[in-house]
């Protein structure tokens, strides 16, 4: 297991569009990717799980990845919300 | 009869009704098969469905932009989310058809998205329904709703305007949309705005009350349906509806900045919005920026004051909407005629007079400092965020206020959170006292903004509510005009920008003094923009100046008056406003 912490900058939140972008960027690893924020335990890979966490700017999440593909996948989730999530 | 709404895109539409109902989607009769079987059934079904979502995407994007496309684009993304898919198929486990999967996990989901406090994401409540009914549509092998062979001249209704809908709408053969569902911000408000279509949306009861092929009459401009009109409605909406066509036409060119007058001078004109969501709107009227942002909307129909991180997300939203364009944010102005509720402000003998606006704020430290950090907060994310006082009568206000200021970067500092260190502070000038020392403001404010509505009470000591003196209230009396000039000179000494945000920055025969007086900004209601620039582009400066020196020789307002209209008549300029847009 692989984990990372990032802080989100969207001005927004993870609304829609750029959790979109994120479950887009992770889901062809081959490993599972938890989000941890706010006390909360998300499957990274589901739209409606990561919508639903509602998570603001300038929250600190932890990305976890565990499985084959793991240390790849950690690289791009981290790449992409620094990036700001095509925001 | 007639059933009223929210006026969600203006004009006049006048047509036969075609009322779309909601599908009939009953599947508690469909056998269940094997667990296997359903799984399939549902799993051919969600790729049909992602497949068809993402075409209609492709499709909206190029004929309405990105927005619309965007919240289909969602919905294909959602169909294929891997928790939702195992939750269905552990409900097919459990016995399940898989309609009846797909409706309860939906339902789950639709209720918890319903049950969130921020704006946008019980908007995704409204897209998981849209999923469930379009997913059930195809398990059930029913045929989508097909609105593309309307037609000409219907009155489109229904019970809500869904992205999916929108796709095959042939924009030419609709007169106007009434929905039972939705408001100002909807996906159906912002569709027809987009189209030009006049629309009437939240029309409860719209969908019992009408039947197909009855005459209609939208006025999207009030917010009223009026069903089986009389020859005579019929008659007078004719009449309405070919003279907002025209002003619409003659104002078109007008719905883009800048506005110059005709000698070239820029004048920045700003919209007014008392919430984040009329916004858009504003834009779409060609809105240079906001002027005045109310924030006692936020405060209102609730228990307790909202929380730093509700306010914080409204003004992100005003931000985020007008991007690099300035926001002009008016700080709490609860009292006088402005009740709040959830403050419980004592009664007072003369509430105008009272505890009110920067009084009860800097009264009130703890509830002042929340509606500041937030401000603060969201000037981070594009620095377009100023702060306006208003109800000011000296520089000690301002100076108490930007203590408190730095009370709160200090403490968002300590909290890691962004804020905008260097944010404008401007006054309104509202009262004779920031009238009269506007010289000593100047020096402590970033800006003025002239507030026409109090400052002509308050200078003419006139109750605008009682019947007895209310025909003395004129913001054109000498006495007003002398206040507005003496501010734009003070402001002008001191090399600060000078706007004017209340009612009469849009009376047209208002307009020549302001540009005579040297105001850079002009804020006004949204649907005033083109009307106001059009009139804008009719003056040379020198002109209005000489103007001005006459009126300023006039005294009385009626001698005021009738010299502007005079001149107004002869010049034909703001002709074009009669006619609303």
């Amino acid at each position: 297991m692989v984990s990372a912490k990032v802080k989100v900058i969207n001005p927004l939140g993870l609304h829609m569009r750029p959790a979109q972008l994120f479950v887009r960027t992770i889901t062809p690893f081959d490993c599972d990717v938890t989000v941890l924020a706010a006390g909360q335990s998300i499957n990274a890979k589901s739209i409606m799980n990561l919508m639903a966490a509602c998570i603001k700017q300038g929250t600190e999440i932890e990305i976890r990845c565990e499985g084959p593909q793991e240390q790849a996948a950690l690289e791009a989730a981290v790449a992409a919300v620094r990036g700001g999530l095509g925001e | 009869m007639m059933i009223r709404g929210v006026g969600a895109s203006a004009g006049i539409g006048i047509g036969r009704a075609v009322c779309v109902r909601p599908q009939a989607l009953a599947f508690s009769q469909v056998p269940a098969g094997t667990p296997r079987q359903e799984k399939d059934r549902l799993a051919a079904a969600a790729v049909r469905f992602a497949a068809d979502t993402s075409a209609m995407a492709a499709g909206l994007r190029t004929r309405l932009g990105n927005q619309e496309a965007e919240i289909l684009e969602g919905q294909a993304a959602m169909i294929e989310d891997p928790v939702l898919r195992r939750q269905i198929d552990d409900a097919i486990d459990g016995g399940s058809s898989a309609e009846g999967a797909l409706d309860a996990v939906c339902g789950q989901y639709a209720a918890l998205f319903d049950a969130m406090d921020d704006a946008m994401m019980r908007q995704r409540a409204a897209d998981v329904r849209d999923l469930r009914a379009r997913m059930l549509a195809l398990l059930l092998g029913l045929p989508r709703q097909d609105l593309s062979a309307l037609p000409p001249g219907t009155v489109l209704v229904a019970y809500d305007l869904t992205p999916s809908m929108t796709v095959d709408l042939r924009a030419d053969c609709v007169a106007a949309i009434v929905t039972e569902a939705g408001g100002f911000t909807s996906h159906g408000a912002i569709l027809a705005r987009a189209l030009g279509l006049p629309a009437v949306l939240g029309a409860a009861g719209a969908l019992e009350q009408l039947a197909d092929g009855q005459t209609v009459i939208v006025d999207g401009s009030r917010g009223q349906v009026i069903c089986a009109p009389t020859p005579a409605q019929l008659a007078r909406y004719q009449g309405l509806q070919a003279q907002f066509l025209r002003g619409r036409q003659a104002l078109k060119a007008y719905r883009r900045g800048p506005t110059r007058t005709a000698d070239g001078t820029a004048v920045q004109l700003l919209a007014n919005i008392a919430s984040p969501g009329e916004a858009a709107a504003a834009l779409d009227c060609g809105a240079e920026g906001i002027g005045l942002f109310r924030t006692e909307f936020l405060f209102m129909g609730r228990q307790t004051p909202p929380t730093e991180e509700e306010q914080y997300r409204a003004y992100a939203q005003a931000a985020e909407a007008m991007a690099a364009r300035p926001v002009i944010i008016r700080t709490l102005d609860a009292g006088g005629d402005k009740t709040v509720p959830c403050l419980a402000m004592p009664a007072e003998e003369n509430p105008f007079l009272g505890c009110r606006a920067i009084r009860y704020c800097l009264a009130h430290p703890a509830l002042f400092k929340t509606q500041l950090r937030a401000i603060l907060r969201a000037g981070a994310l594009h620095g377009n965020i100023r702060l306006m006082l208003p109800l000011v009568t000296g520089p000690a206000q301002v100076r108490r206020t930007r203590a408190l200021l730095a009370e709160c970067r200090a403490e968002l500092a300590a909290a890691g959170l962004p804020f905008d260190p260097d944010m404008t502070v401007g006054v309104m000038i509202e009262t004779p006292a920031a009238a009269m020392d506007a010289d000593l403001l100047a020096r402590e404010a970033d800006f003025f903004s002239i507030g026409t509505n109090d400052l002509t009470q308050y200078i003419l000591a006139v109750d605008r509510g009682n019947a007895a003196v209310a025909e003395l209230y004129n913001p054109f009396h000498p006495a007003v005009l002398r206040a507005i000039r003496r501010t734009a000179r003070s402001a002008r000494e001191a090399g600060i920008p000078v706007g004017m945000c209340g009612e009469a920055a849009a009376d047209p025969r208002m307009l020549p003094l302001l540009l005579a007086f040297g105001l850079d900004e002009l804020s006004v209601s949204a649907p005033s923009v083109p009307a106001v620039r059009a009139a804008a582009a009719h003056w040379h400066v020198a002109d209005a100046r000489a103007l001005a020196d006459r009126v300023m020789e006039a005294d009385t307002a009626d001698a005021v008056q009738g010299l502007l209209d005079d001149v107004l008549a002869r010049k034909g300029a703001g002709g074009e406003q009669a006619a609303p847009v």
